[in-house]
């Protein structure tokens, strides 16, 4: 069709394309006039890219903004793993199994709310400052959106689905493996989204405390430093991989679940 | 008069009732069905046709008498009892073919037949060229055909369609009318089709059933002696139809 919405193909195509443009025009613009007037507040777009080029001729505590990202990366990435096995299986578990959900919903209901950061001092007077209490209070952070969602998808699955299974003769197993879980699978995957986003801003959170590699240690440290260029490249480098996996997720689900468009 | 039927029963029900507490909603129904025969059953709404259903394919069980295939009671484990819902139920992650294949896939039949079984059923359907779709990429009258090509995949002992119609227009109705005829006929399944349109079952049916008002027992089989393909226009169509229509009638 030549025309929708009474707007030339060529045009709309234009439009949205240039949109996305013209946003991040517009703050660039904003941050170059505010960082104009006030240098003390805001560290100007040239300030911020020589500060970036330094953290490769300079490293921070011997690693490069490379070693950084991987190091809050891996912390992620190794929590994440964790709280998919355990956080879909029990979401799978309390969404399906009545007495299950009987038993370990109420104290998960409790849990629940309780902010991931707020973890932060027990954990360190548990385990200390090491690496393994930063992946824990990562994992806690991701584990409840994924409970939440799997267990939810799991409770909404259509009556008449199960129903097919049981016509044609599916024992338990096969249901849940077979309508179930394939049903649930775009809640889970949402779950999925949830848990990379919280992740990733639960690492920055557990980094800050103390930690010598890490893109929360940048920010840490430039902010204790008064070295404000350090801190947005610390941003800007954490919004940038946010954004890489919120992408990838994507493409991942349309593979996953192609049904789901 | 109808040529003598020497085909084997295929189902036999004695005596099923069913109550819900003190509710009656069967009253000791009896009937024979036999292999390969395609019957219809009609009564007025809310006469307890979806609790007879549910009986059939044990989602309840009886609470007196009871259904028999072959001569013993009826087993969704043991025997291939399909169903087509009214509402839509195809499977929205499986694409078309495995949607046809899913039941094959519980009964764990060989690879080869399942998709030899599934090949025909799409051949069958017109449906080959979307077997790679997905259920929600197509209309609503397409994804209830999935549905009925799913059911007649399993070559089932019994097949129960539960006013698999209801919801679509004049159309789109006599295009499945006529395709689930087709299907009956290549694979001679025996099938029960629950309606409450008269014209449906007389155009469907080899025999008709009617129930009565609740509690539901059977009023009286009606069996339609008429050629293939039928002419709903046609003076003894219009007379069987006429005459159904009186019988249905509780008022």
């Amino acid at each position: 069709m030549e025309r929708m919405n009474g707007e030339p193909k060529a045009l709309r195509n234009v439009l949205y394309w240039g949109l996305p443009v013209l946003a991040i025009g517009l703050i660039a613009i904003g941050w170059i006039a505010f960082s104009g007037s006030n240098p003390d507040l805001m560290p100007s777009p040239a300030a911020v890219w020589s500060r970036f080029i330094k953290t490769f001729t300079k490293p921070i505590a011997k690693t490069t903004l490379i070693g950084h990202a991987w190091a809050s990366l891996k912390r992620v990435l190794l929590a994440l793993m964790a709280a998919w096995a355990f956080g879909i299986s029990f979401g799978i578990l309390i969404g399906w199994n009545k007495k299950a959900r009987a038993f370990f919903g109420s104290i998960f209901e409790v849990i629940r709310p309780i902010p991931p950061i707020a973890w932060i001092p027990i954990i360190i007077m548990w385990f200390g400052i090491g690496e393994f209490p930063k992946i824990l209070l990562v994992f806690i952070g991701t584990f409840v959106p994924l409970v939440i969602n799997t267990s939810t998808g799991i409770e909404m699955v259509d009556r008449i689905n199960i129903q097919v299974g049981q016509i044609f003769g599916g024992n338990s197993s096969q249901i849940l493996k077979d309508i179930v879980i394939p049903t649930a699978l775009p809640s889970i995957f949402a779950g999925i989204r949830t848990s990379v986003s919280s992740g990733w801003t639960t690492v920055l959170a557990a980094e800050m405390l103390g930690a010598n590699a890490g893109l929360g240690s940048l920010v840490t440290r430039g902010w204790q430093g008064s070295d404000l260029s350090l801190v947005m490249v610390a941003v800007i480098t954490i919004a940038v991989i946010g954004a890489l996996l919120s992408v990838i997720l994507q493409k991942l689900e349309k593979v996953v679940c192609p049904w789901n468009h | 008069m109808p040529t003598e039927d020497n085909r084997p029963i295929k189902v036999e029900v004695k005596n099923l009732t069913k109550r819900f507490g003190d509710l009656l909603v069967l009253d000791h129904m009896s009937f024979n069905i036999r292999k390969g025969e395609f019957v219809c059953v009609v009564g007025p709404t809310g006469c307890g046709k979806s609790t007879f259903l549910n009986c059939l394919t044990r989602i309840h069980m009886p609470s007196e008498g009871d259904l028999y295939i072959d001569g013993v009671p009826a087993d969704p484990k043991k025997h291939n009892i399909s169903f087509v819902f009214q509402e839509p139920s195809a499977l929205p992650w499986l694409t078309v073919a495995d949607n046809i294949a899913y039941g094959l896939k519980i009964k764990r039949l060989p690879k080869e037949e399942t998709e030899q079984r599934v090949n025909q059923i799409l051949d069958l359907m017109g449906l080959q060229e979307f077997r790679n779709a997905y259920p929600g990429e197509l209309s609503v009258s397409a994804e209830q055909r999935i549905i009925i090509g799913r059911s007649f995949a399993m070559k089932p002992d019994l097949l129960l369609m539960d006013e698999p119609y209801g919801q679509m227009d004049v159309k789109m109705r006599f295009y499945l009318e006529d395709e689930v005829i087709r299907l009956w006929k290549e694979l001679g399944s025996t099938v029960i089709f629950i309606t409450h349109n008269i014209e449906e079952a007389v155009y469907l049916a080899e025999k008709v059933l009617i129930l009565t008002n609740k509690p539901a027992k059977i009023k009286e089989e009606i069996v339609i002696d008429l050629p293939r393909p039928r002419d709903i226009t046609d003076s003894r169509f219009i007379a069987y139809r006429n005459d159904i229509t009186d019988k249905i009638k509780w008022w």
